[in-house]
C-alpha cells in the first residue's frame, strides 16, 4: 500500500516542524505586529469613508476576514520554490530524485506534515481567539467541516502554483525575483491582503476566474458562511472551482515537470 | 535473474555548454548567445559488473565518475550507448530503479536533519515498503556489525561527521538494495572511523551479497575493499581489472633499499623484475660493500594510480 509512504512522510514532517517550536512562537508574534498594522490601516479606511459598511463589509467583517486570512497564510505558506532552487544549486536535489517515489508526490507529502502541525499550532489558536473576541460573529456548525474540505483543496491549488513556479526556476537559475512576483500576485489576488470585495467589479470578475482565489478567498467564504456557500448550489460552485483548478494545475505541473526534468537529466543538475 | 548487476555498453554523455565571454560586455552578449560547445564527459565506456562485486570506480577530479554514477542511478540520460541496472533502463524507470539501489554521497546526507536516526530509518522503511520483519533483521545485523546504540536516538544534526557517514551508509543498505553506490564515503574521516566504515561495508557486502560501486580518492579504501577497479580519465576508461594486476601495470616494479657499511643512509634502486632479477642487484652491491640491511618494497597502489592519472600510458 502506497499510503504507508504518505503517512510516513506526513509523520516525519510533523515531527520535524515540532522540532522548531520556537519558530512557531515567532510566527505568532510577527502576526500580532502585522495585525495591529492591519487594524489601524482599515480603521483609517473606514473612518475616511464616512459609512459603516464599505463594499458590503463592516469593519468587523473585514478584520475577521483578514485575521483569518493571515492565520491561513501561516500554514498554507510553502517554500517549495526556495527549497528546490537551493537544492538544485547545491546538487542535493539528487537525493530527492533518488527516492522511490515520484518527485512531485514526494515533495507534496513531505510538506504536508508541517501543514498539519502549523494548522494546529497557528490557525486553530488564532481562530479560537477571533471566535471569542467577536462573540459569535463566526458561525459554528457544518461550515467548519466544509471549511476543512476547502482548505485541503486550497492546499493542493497552492502546491500546484508553487510547483509550476519552482519548475520555471529550473530554466532561469535565479529564483528571488520570480518568487517575489509570485508571492505578491498570490497575496493580492487571492484575498489574503485585501478582501476581494474591495476590488472594482470588472477586476473582481477577472480575479474570480483565477486560481488564486481558490487558496484564501474560497475557504474563508466557506468558513464564514458567505459567498453563497450556505446553499448547496453555491457550495458546489465554490468547490467545483477549487477542484477544477486542482486538476488543471496538477496536470499542467506534471507535464511541465516531465519536460523540464529532462532538461536536468539531459544537461546535468 | 541474470548474473550482471550493471551493464554499460559504449556509454557516452555529452553536455552542451554555453561559451561564456569575458567582461561585462561579454556577459551581456551571453544573454543572447546561442554559441554552445559540446563537452564529452563520458566517452564510449563499457563495463559489466556482476552481483556481489565491490568495484572501485576511480579517476582524477573531473574525469566523469559522477556523471557515470548519475547515469547508473537514472538521474542523467546518456547521449548514446546502452545501460542496464538490475535489468532496468535507469533513466526510463527511475522510480523503480531507485527501489533497488542505495546511494551515499559522502558530502551530503539523505537523513532527516532534525530527527533522531531511528526516525529516519523508520521513514525509509516505509518509503521503501520494507516489511517489519526484514527491517528488524537488518537492524539486528547492524547491531552485530557496529555499535549503533549510541547513535540510534541521537538527532542527525548533533552527530559527528563520522557518525553521520556511518548512519548514511546504514540508511543506504536498509532496504537491502541490489546495488549500493558509495561516492567518497570516507571523505574527511579520521583513521579509526575510516577503518570502521570499511569493515562495515565489507560486512554488509558479505552478508547481503550487495554489489558495491565505490568512488574514492583514498587508496586505503581501495586496498581494503576492492578486488576489482575501473579507472576512467577524461571520460574514457583506461583500466578495468584486478587490483593485483594494477601493480604490475607499468611493469613489475619493486624498490630495493639497501644500507651499506660505508654509510648510514638507504640506497634505493627501482627494479623491473621482468628485466632484472633482485638477487643480481644485491650481488652487485655485495661485490663492493658489505650489506648491513635490506628492504624490498612493493610499489603502492597509490603510486600506480598517481602515475596513471598523470597521463603515463603504457
Amino acid at each position: 500500500m502506497t499510503i504507508r509512504k504518505y503517512i510516513a512522510l506526513v509523520r516525519a514532517g510533523i515531527m520535524e516542524s515540532l522540532h522548531f517550536r520556537l519558530g512557531t512562537a515567532v510566527t505568532l508574534f510577527a502576526n500580532l505586529i502585522y495585525l495591529v498594522l492591519v487594524y489601524f490601516l482599515w480603521k483609517a479606511v473606514y473612518a475616511s469613508s464616512g459609512t459603516d459598511v464599505v463594499n458590503g463589509m463592516t469593519f468587523t467583517d473585514t478584520m475577521i476576514y483578514l485575521i483569518l486570512a493571515t492565520a491561513l497564510f501561516n500554514f498554507l505558506e510553502m517554500f517549495v520554490v526556495w527549497d528546490m532552487s537551493r537544492s538544485i544549486q547545491s546538487g542535493a536535489i539528487i537525493l530527492d530524485l533518488l527516492k522511490p517515489m515520484k518527485y512531485r508526490s514526494y515533495t507534496f507529502w513531505k510538506y504536508s506534515g508541517s501543514h498539519v502541525s502549523q494548522f494546529i499550532l497557528a490557525f486553530v489558536p488564532t481562530f479560537i481567539v477571533v471566535m471569542i473576541v467577536t462573540k459569535g460573529a463566526i458561525p459554528i456548525g457544518l461550515n467548519l467541516v466544509k471549511f476543512m474540505v476547502s482548505v485541503v483543496l486550497a492546499q493542493i491549488v497552492n502546491f500546484g502554483i508553487e510547483m509550476l513556479v519552482a519548475t520555471l526556476c529550473l530554466y532561469t537559475e535565479s529564483t528571488w525575483g520570480i518568487n517575489i512576483v509570485k508571492e505578491t500576485i498570490v497575496l493580492v489576488l487571492s484575498g489574503a491582503s485585501i478582501p476581494l470585495a474591495f476590488f472594482p467589479e470588472s477586476i473582481r470578475n477577472i480575479i474570480s476566474w483565477m486560481p488564486f482565489r481558490a487558496i484564501y478567498d474560497i475557504p474563508l467564504q466557506v468558513l464564514l458562511n458567505k459567498g453563497g456557500s450556505d446553499t448547496l448550489a453555491g457550495l458546489a460552485k465554490l468547490w467545483g472551482m477549487q477542484l477544477g483548478w486542482c486538476v488543471i494545475l496538477t496536470v499542467a505541473g506534471v507535464i511541465f515537470w516531465k519536460i523540464s526534468v529532462r532538461k536536468i537529466t539531459v544537461n546535468g543538475g | 535473474m541474470a548474473q550482471e548487476a550493471i551493464v554499460m555498453e559504449n556509454l557516452c554523455k555529452d553536455f552542451k555548454v554555453l561559451n561564456r565571454r569575458e567582461g561585462l560586455k561579454g556577459s551581456i552578449q551571453d544573454l543572447f548567445s546561442r554559441d554552445y560547445k559540446t563537452v564529452s564527459a563520458v566517452k564510449d565506456v563499457s563495463v559489466t559488473i556482476n552481483k556481489g562485486e565491490i568495484v572501485g570506480y576511480l579517476g582524477p577530479n573531473g574525469a566523469g565518475k559522477s556523471t557515470t554514477i548519475k547515469m547508473m542511478t537514472g538521474v542523467l540520460e546518456p547521449t548514446s550507448g546502452k545501460i542496464l541496472v538490475n535489468g532496468l533502463v535507469p533513466y526510463k524507470d527511475r522510480t523503480r530503479n531507485c527501489e533497488n539501489i542505495g546511494v551515499v554521497f559522502g558530502q551530503r546526507s539523505q537523513l532527516w536533519w532534525a530527527l533522531p536516526l531511528v526516525e529516519s530509518f523508520k521513514l525509509l522503511r516505509d518509503l521503501y515498503m520494507v516489511p517489519q520483519k526484514e527491517y528488524d533483521e537488518m537492524i539486528e545485523l547492524y547491531r552485530s556489525l557496529v555499535d549503533i546504540e549510541p547513535i540510534l536516538h541521537k538527532t542527525v544534526r548533533q552527530m559527528s561527521l563520522g557518525q553521520r557517514t556511518l548512519s548514511d551508509i546504514l540508511a543506504a543498505f536498509l532496504h537491502n538494495p541490489g546495488i549500493v553506490f558509495l561516492d567518497e564515503p570516507t571523505i574527511g574521516l579520521d583513521v579509526s572511523m575510516k577503518s570502521k566504515i570499511r569493515d562495515l561495508i565489507l560486512g554488509l557486502n558479505k552478508e547481503k551479497n550487495t554489489t558495491v560501486i565505490l568512488t574514492t580518492h583514498d587508496m586505503g579504501d581501495v586496498d581494503a575493499l576492492c578486488k576489482r577497479i575501473v579507472i576512467i580519465d577524461k571520460g574514457s576508461k583506461i583500466y578495468d581489472n584486478d587490483i593485483e594486476h594494477l601493480k604490475t601495470y607499468f611493469g613489475s616494479y619493486r624498490t630495493l633499499r639497501v644500507r651499506l657499511d660505508n654509510n648510514d643512509t638507504w640506497e634505493e634502486t627501482l627494479i623491473d623484475e621482468k628485466t632484472t632479477d633482485v638477487m643480481t642487484v644485491i650481488t652487485e652491491y655485495q661485490k663492493s660493500h658489505k650489506v648491513k640491511d635490506i628492504q624490498l618494497q612493493e610499489i603502492s597502489t597509490e603510486e600506480v594510480i598517481k602515475k596513471l592519472y598523470e597521463g603515463g600510458s603504457v
